[in-house]
């Protein structure tokens, strides 16, 4: 199981004020809060987070088959690498692996059980208007926001 | 507070994080903030920030996990004013 999760950062500003009060405190540890107030850029290490906990949370739900709101139980840690943002969600006992792009217009995560198996998925992201007919490449795992539709399929899987 | 006065002024919170739909012309206690009415996860943040102001409650991370329908909200909403 792999999961993905995209935000368009244009849609977000316009969606959500996270600077209000009791707004953070309600979706991450105080940990994480701590890496937003001493990161350059809060507003992209806002939605980079949650972008996280969301692709995350796809594998979870499935796993777990327990639907909830519970993103503060969703832990993230980050390593920032020369080639990108990797990172690591747990919740629960369960730990996923993630990997994330950041750009000045979307972020997008993936996420997968097995750190070794985030190499063999394949992302495609596509504008507004999407292709109609996305759903015929069976993606393994799907996520819209905004202006983006944003695709992952799994090697492994022969779903490439 | 009975549960039709909490959902007179639960809808109008709703309201403002739902894009306009036909789900939203008929919410009730059954309707799903996200599969029915295509709420924004990162907006029902925002949706337990405003009941916490509207009925003056404080709403724990416990409680807000279950609040993904307008029943469940209502129950959370309910039970946290009677423990007042």
């Amino acid at each position: 199981m792999i999961g993905n999760d995209v935000v368009d950062l244009l849609q977000a500003s316009i969606e959500s004020n996270w600077k209000r009060k009791g707004y953070l405190a309600k979706i991450f540890t105080t940990e994480e809060q701590h890496i937003i107030q001493n990161s350059k850029d809060a507003n992209a290490t806002v939605w980079l987070l949650w972008s996280m906990k969301e692709a995350a949370y796809k594998i979870h739900n499935r796993k777990t088959k327990l639907r909830n709101f519970a993103p503060s139980k969703l832990i993230c840690k980050i390593d920032y690498l020369r080639n990108g943002i990797m990172g690591s969600v747990s919740s629960g006992g369960e730990k996923y692996y993630t990997s994330s792009e950041i750009n000045l217009n979307y972020i997008h995560t993936i996420a997968a059980q097995e750190q070794t198996q985030l190499a063999y998925i394949s992302t495609s992201i596509y504008e507004i208007p999407y292709p109609s007919d996305y759903r015929l490449s069976k993606p393994a795992c799907i996520s819209h926001h905004g202006n983006y539709l944003a695709l992952v399929y799994f090697a492994n899987q022969g779903k490439c | 507070m009975n549960r039709e006065e909490i959902i007179a002024l639960l809808k109008p919170i709703v309201i403002t994080y739902a894009p306009p739909s036909a789900a939203l012309d008929h919410i009730n206690e059954e309707s799903d903030f996200i599969t029915d009415l295509k709420i924004n996860s990162a907006n029902l943040v925002d949706i337990v920030l405003d009941v916490e102001e509207k009925f003056d409650i404080t709403i724990d991370n416990q409680s807000m996990e279950k609040m993904l329908t307008v029943k469940a909200a209502i129950d959370v909403i309910s039970d946290k004013l009677n423990e007042k």
